[in-house]
């Protein structure tokens, strides 16, 4: 059985020019969060944490971009991790949320990019709310490459071979 | 205060072989957000778990405010293993005193393929229709259902079908750029595993082994792990 992360997959993408995107329509200071789960929970169980190959896709889709610290091994969790966007726990959450706001906060980044649903979800739909961060804009990682896609439409790759 | 019982330690279940090694240095906890919330702190579960003081962790709520993020474990001089920890004491919680939907999200996904019980057929429909939305700004667009022999099976996040339908076309998009050859399960497509978090080793593995199901019957090359 074989398998493949979507950083992976992203990046190979990119890497062998099959999908092409436009640097331009991003060009808010960008940053980075960390999921637990992708970065140094990836590096305890497989040996490998994905920290760089994110930073670098997000790199391709953006102009100007800073992480926060701190950042890989050591990020802090959003808040959300573990079941506990689907737990009856809402403020203990949102307590636990509050190092990331500050994190985000900190960097002056008004674009984060965050390859993970619950992390996503936190960071967007509750700590912005609670920690007055509205003006940040959310994308998931693949939304992001999504939204700076130059597609071809595909009749006229095919004409062209 | 009623005296303790070291012989309470013979009985103990959640403390692991490391758990001993402890050099109650609070470094674990000094950098956990939840240090305190329910007056515990992952040193103090050490603690408790190698006092065999188990039940007092198992009924707290630290462990689940906890979020498994792994920053305590990564820290730790000694190498503790603070998740295997953590998660058993979500473990050893009554099935129904787990807090919230998380178990009744594996109930309904070991009954119906997925957490929130979608039917096959309105799953179905629901990615036609969104599909044939996207095919009229990309021509030819199309979501491949059980297609055979695909290079990638992708797993599907319930949330999305349920309430954000129209975020799944990012992907979509990307792989119709990249002319991707791909594949989704009409069944038991659910790439939530919610048995992770709620301590339920057998949930966990049923759902797992049903996709690896589908990863051999569809004759994929890859399984896209989920986020
Ligand atoms: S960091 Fe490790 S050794 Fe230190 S208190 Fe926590 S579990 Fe014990
Ligand atoms: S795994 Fe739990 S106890 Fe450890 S740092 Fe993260 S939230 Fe705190």
């Amino acid at each position: 059985m074989k398998f493949v992360s979507i950083h992976d997959l992203l990046k190979q993408y990119l890497e062998e020019g099959r999908i092409k995107v436009d640097k331009s329509i991003h060009h808010e200071l960008t940053t980075y969060h960390d999921p637990c789960n992708y970065a140094r929970k990836s590096e305890r169980a497989f040996g490998h944490g994905y920290y760089e190959e994110p930073r670098w896709v997000v790199q391709q889709c953006c102009e100007h971009f800073v992480d926060m610290y701190p950042n890989r091994a050591n990020n802090y969790c959003c808040g959300a991790g573990g079941g506990a966007w689907a737990s009856p726990y809402v403020e203990e959450r949102i307590f636990y949320g509050r190092v990331k706001a500050k994190q985000i906060k900190d960097t002056g980044a008004k674009l984060l990019i965050a390859p993970c649903h619950n992390c996503r979800d936190q960071i967007m739909k509750s700590l912005r709310k609670e920690y007055d961060f509205m003006d940040v804009e959310v994308k998931y990682l693949w939304e992001l490459v999504a939204d700076s896609l130059i597609i071809e439409p595909r009749e006229e790759a095919e004409e062209e071979e | 205060m009623e005296p303790l019982l070291l012989t309470k330690r013979e009985r103990r279940k959640l403390a692991s072989q490391y758990a001993e090694l402890c050099l109650t240095c609070g470094t674990c906890a000094g950098g956990c957000p939840v240090t305190g919330v329910d007056g515990l702190d992952v040193r103090k579960v050490v603690r408790l778990a190698v006092l065999g003081l188990d039940q007092e962790v198992v009924d707290s709520k630290f462990p689940w405010v906890c979020t498994l993020c792994g920053r305590c474990e990564y820290a730790c001089p000694m190498n503790i293993d603070l998740l295997k920890l953590l998660r058993s004491a979500r473990s050893m919680r009554d099935r129904d005193k787990v807090p919230g939907v998380l178990h009744k999200g594996v109930e309904m996904c070991l009954k119906t393929g997925n957490n929130v019980g979608i039917p096959e057929e309105d799953f179905r429909y629901l990615l036609e229709d969104l599909a044939a939305e996207l095919a009229e700004e990309l021509p030819g667009f199309e979501v491949p259902i059980d297609r055979k022999g695909a290079k990638y099976l992708f797993t599907i996040n319930s949330k999305e079908p349920f309430a954000e339908p129209e975020d799944m076309m990012f992907w979509w998009r990307i792989l119709y750029a990249a002319n991707e050859s791909w594949t989704v399960a009409s069944k038991n497509w659910e790439g939530v595993n919610w048995g992770l978090f709620t301590g339920d080793d057998a949930a966990m593995k049923e759902i797992v082994g049903r996709i690896v199901q589908n990863y051999k019957e569809l004759e994929c090359e890859y399984l896209v792990l989920p986020e």
